[in-house]
């Protein structure tokens, strides 16, 4: 029942995006999403558009694929159109009823806004489909290391998703059999209003709960035994380390972010 | 390798009740030696296994590891790092979601710098045939290569000595196999020493010394022959002999004049066909 | 009385990049009162093949009967016939959730739509047959209890469903010699009292031949042998070996003093077998 789910979303490959380092791909979508509130004429739009695109492109991720991954948020997207739409005082009117006002203002407003959602989930989306969820924690780990002085716990937090990542799918197999073993006792998922089936489930969930406990437990003893004893003092196989390509990428997303920094403000060399 | 004595583990259970999973103790295991402790579900072999780590410090006597001794916090990590252990279920063990992550994970802990790592990590793997699954996800694989890959964890670590804690109960035969010539040879080639906790008699004739556990004490020990040919006093603590011990003793008792210390087929067909 | 499998073929994660084939082209006939022993590899299809029995799993091609009614279909009689079959899943320790034993192995029954009074006849019948005492457990919590006594409470807990078909994936899993004999020993008695069907799946041909009267051997999706074990171990123990499935060691054994020259008489599935045919080959009185 469950076991066909793909963790993550992660789209295996060898292109250049892929093969660039995480901690790359971290910052220069941190990047990317500055650069998008830095965006104001229509022509600062169709840059970013069009260096989505070419990012997609060099990925060789399937466009549909990652043109998708806006499916989900579409009732956020409408959300804010009709929000913006609404709101938004102008002159211009385009449409009027009763109370409510529809302003060109209005739409150009939500429209940007919807943009500028939509490019930070196609962006974020390439950053997830081109790197493995185990590859990630590496990248977040080491640029959250700095910050340990300030009380991040970088490597906690590191240990937490590569432990996540090892046991979701074990769990959700899991699942798959107590599920499979309370339906064969008569047990009831399906049907009943929303209490019944909250009430309904918990012969599903008390067992999950007191096995990934059981886990956990087992897993920490496990981890003793191994000499584990926190961050301190540890080493690491893959030890990261930013190559030419990397260098590439970065000066990409700068010249982006400058260009529409003087795009909006001008130059403070050339006054225009 | 190991000094047991007078080992006693206490505990109170949820009622308040005392519990002595240990109760009095004695044991040496020597460098190189491949010993089985066989017993019935609570007869505290796990608890013994685990204070041959310092997971469980003894409530009374003593474990001395290597020349340490286990009460001594200071000296946990090279204990550790000296007796590895493998546990019964292969899912709750392995950390890391790539199988040569997971091996790297002991080395990471205990501080070896990264270029060394890979290495000892390939060593491992191929120690235990499991090369190919390097890049593979833990839960792909079935449980005899699980088992095999926590081995190679601690392989890993270079340890004096493997204690296994019932590895091949969750197995299929086929895992149970692996399991038991993976650790033969280890014991064999690498001169590991090797503590195999099991209730499977048929992988307990691989030892070098089957100790007997029942109620917190040892019962009896000696070589797998010596242990194997007391076909009653096992029945009556809950374990079974192999079946060839078996049918000779029942043939005793039918009059027949077989050798006392007949343990294997062949040594049963042997003595029925001369 | 039967379950019915009519040409059941199942592919797991259809349609998807994991698409991997679980069973082709199986038809088998459980019939009420028997015990049946599948037995097969890791892999082999056959936790697959007993999720068919009361249709956990729809089969994508082939029908599963169920005493004549179609299993697989939404219908009420449909359900009714789906709760004949009891499931003892591996592990079935990991199931349990309820406060108490009792409410435990009452959830069963009660989805069954049993009468309160019907239902507590029903859980103290179930805790009679795994041997726990009804007033020493009834009100403890299933979570204290040591394993084996969590696996029985499991076991109750599907067997106060009253089922006419009881299926046991590897109930001796994990148990230490004594337990996996008593596991077994109820089971024994439960067939014998109630005249229920048991299908026993299992990785240990020992085991398949003490307890089994048939044998099913399920490889790489397909049904291998259906039979008397003592006839496939007869005539199959070439091809067995040759999938890695070896002969029960009763059998190997027999086999071996056999070749050494020794006159063995009669079917040898079991030690005793193996004892008297010993003792009668060399002359000795066999001492019960």
């Amino acid at each position: 029942m469950l076991n066909n789910i793909t963790l993550g979303q992660y789209f295996p490959g060898t292109s250049f995006v892929h093969r660039l380092d995480p901690r790359t791909k971290l910052l220069a979508t941190m990047l990317f999403i500055i650069a998008i509130f830095f965006a104001q004429t229509p022509l600062a739009y169709a840059i970013l558009c069009g260096f989505t695109l070419f990012v997609i492109l060099l990925s060789r991720l399937p466009l549909l694929m990652v043109l998708k991954s806006v499916k989900p948020i579409w009732i956020i997207l409408v959300l804010t159109l009709g929000i913006h739409m609404f709101t938004t005082p102008g002159e211009t009117v385009v449409y009027q009823y009763s109370f409510l006002t529809i302003t060109q203002e209005g739409l150009a407003m939500g429209g940007k806004m919807c943009l500028r959602l939509i490019l930070l989930l196609l962006f974020s989306s390439i950053l997830t489909f081109t790197t493995s969820p185990i590859v990630l924690t590496d990248g977040i780990e080491n640029l959250l290391r700095p910050f340990k002085s300030i009380g991040v716990p970088a490597h906690e937090l590191a240990m937490m998703m590569t432990i996540a990542l090892r046991f979701i799918p074990t769990l959700l197999e899991e699942t798959d059999r107590i599920m499979k073993a309370q339906t064969a006792r008569g047990a009831d998922f399906e049907s009943g209003n929303i209490f019944e089936r909250v009430k309904n489930m918990l012969p599903l969930l008390i067992p999950l709960f007191i096995s990934a406990f059981r886990r956990a437990d087992d897993l920490a003893v496990a981890m003793e035994a191994r000499c584990y004893r926190g961050g301190e003092g540890r080493t690491r196989m893959h030890e990261l380390c930013y190559v030419g390509r990397d260098y590439v990428a970065f000066a990409g997303v700068l010249a982006l972010i400058v260009v529409l920094a003087v795009m909006r403000w001008g130059s403070p060399l050339i006054k225009i | 390798m190991i000094t047991i004595e007078n080992l006693k583990h206490y505990y109170k259970d949820i009622d308040g009740n005392e519990v002595r999973a240990l109760d009095g103790v004695s044991l040496d295991i020597e460098a190189g030696e491949f010993v089985a402790i066989i017993g019935a579900n609570g007869s505290g072999k796990s608890t013994l296994a685990r204070h041959l780590n310092g997971l469980l410090v003894p409530t009374e006597g003593r474990v001395v590891v290597d020349g340490m001794d286990t009460l001594d916090e200071a000296k946990t990590w090279d204990i550790r790092q000296a007796v590895g252990m493998v546990f019964q279920n292969p899912d709750n063990q392995i950390v890391a979601a790539i199988v040569e992550e997971d091996v790297a994970f002991g080395l990471e802990n205990i501080g070896v710098p990264g270029p060394e790592i890979r290495p000892r990590v390939e060593k491992a793997l191929a120690a235990v045939g499991m090369s190919e699954y390097a890049k593979h996800a833990p839960h792909l694989l079935s449980g005899g290569q699980k088992q095999r890959v926590a081995i190679a964890g601690i392989l890993g670590l270079e340890p004096k000595c493997i204690v296994l804690d019932e590895p091949t109960a969750m197995l299929d035969p086929q895992g149970r196999q692996e399991i038991v010539s993976t650790v033969k040879k280890l014991n064999q080639e690498k001169k590991i020493t090797i503590v195999y906790i099991t209730h499977y008699m048929e992988e307990a004739l691989e030892a070098s010394r089957v100790v007997v556990m029942a109620q917190g004490k040892m019962q009896f020990m000696g070589t797998p022959k010596e242990v194997f040919s007391r076909v009653e006093e096992l029945e009556a603590l809950g374990l079974e002999a192999p079946l060839a011990a078996k049918v000779a003793s029942e043939l005793r008792k039918c009059g027949a004049k077989l050798p006392k210390d007949i343990i294997t087929e062949e040594e049963l067909a042997q003595a029925l066909c001369q | 009385m039967s379950i019915e499998l009519s040409k059941v073929t199942f592919t797991y994660s259809q349609g998807t990049p994991f698409e991997r084939r679980a069973l082709e082209n199986i038809s088998v006939s459980i019939e009420k009162g028997e015990i049946v022993a599948i037995i097969g590899h890791t892999g082999s299809g056959k936790s697959t093949l007993v999720q068919h029995l009361n249709a956990l799993l729809r089969p994508e091609q082939g029908t599963i009967m169920i005493d004549g009614v179609n299993a697989a279909a939404k219908s009420k009689e449909a359900k009714a016939a789906r709760h004949k079959v009891g499931m003892v899943f591996q592990y079935p320790e990991h199931q349990l959730f309820a406060e108490t034993v009792e409410e435990d192995i009452a959830f069963a029954p009660r989805n069954k739509g049993f009468a309160p009074d019907e239902v507590k006849k029903l859980v103290q019948e179930a805790m009679r047959f795994v041997g726990l005492d009804y007033e020493t457990y009834a009100k403890r919590s299933p979570f204290q209890l040591s394993g084996g006594q969590m696996r029985r409470v499991a076991v109750a807990g599907v067997v106060a469903l009253n089922p006419d078909y009881l299926v046991l994936d590897e109930p001796s899993a994990g148990l230490d010699p004594i337990s996996r004999k008593r596991v077994f020993q109820e089971i024994l008695d439960l067939h014998k009292k109630r005249k229920l069907a048991i299908v026993l799946v299992t990785h240990s041909m020992d085991e398949a031949v003490q307890y089994a009267d048939r044998l099913l051997v399920i490889n790489k999706g397909k049904l291998m042998y259906d039979g008397a074990p003592s006839e496939i171990f007869k005539n199959h123990s070439q091809e067995l070996r040759a999938v890695g499935m070896d002969t029960p060691h009763i059998y190997q054994l027999a086999e071996k003093l056999k070749a050494q020259g020794l006159q063995l008489k009669g079917e040898i599935m079991n030690e005793r077998a193996l004892v008297k045919a010993i003792c009668e080959a060399k002359g000795w009185k066999y001492a019960k």
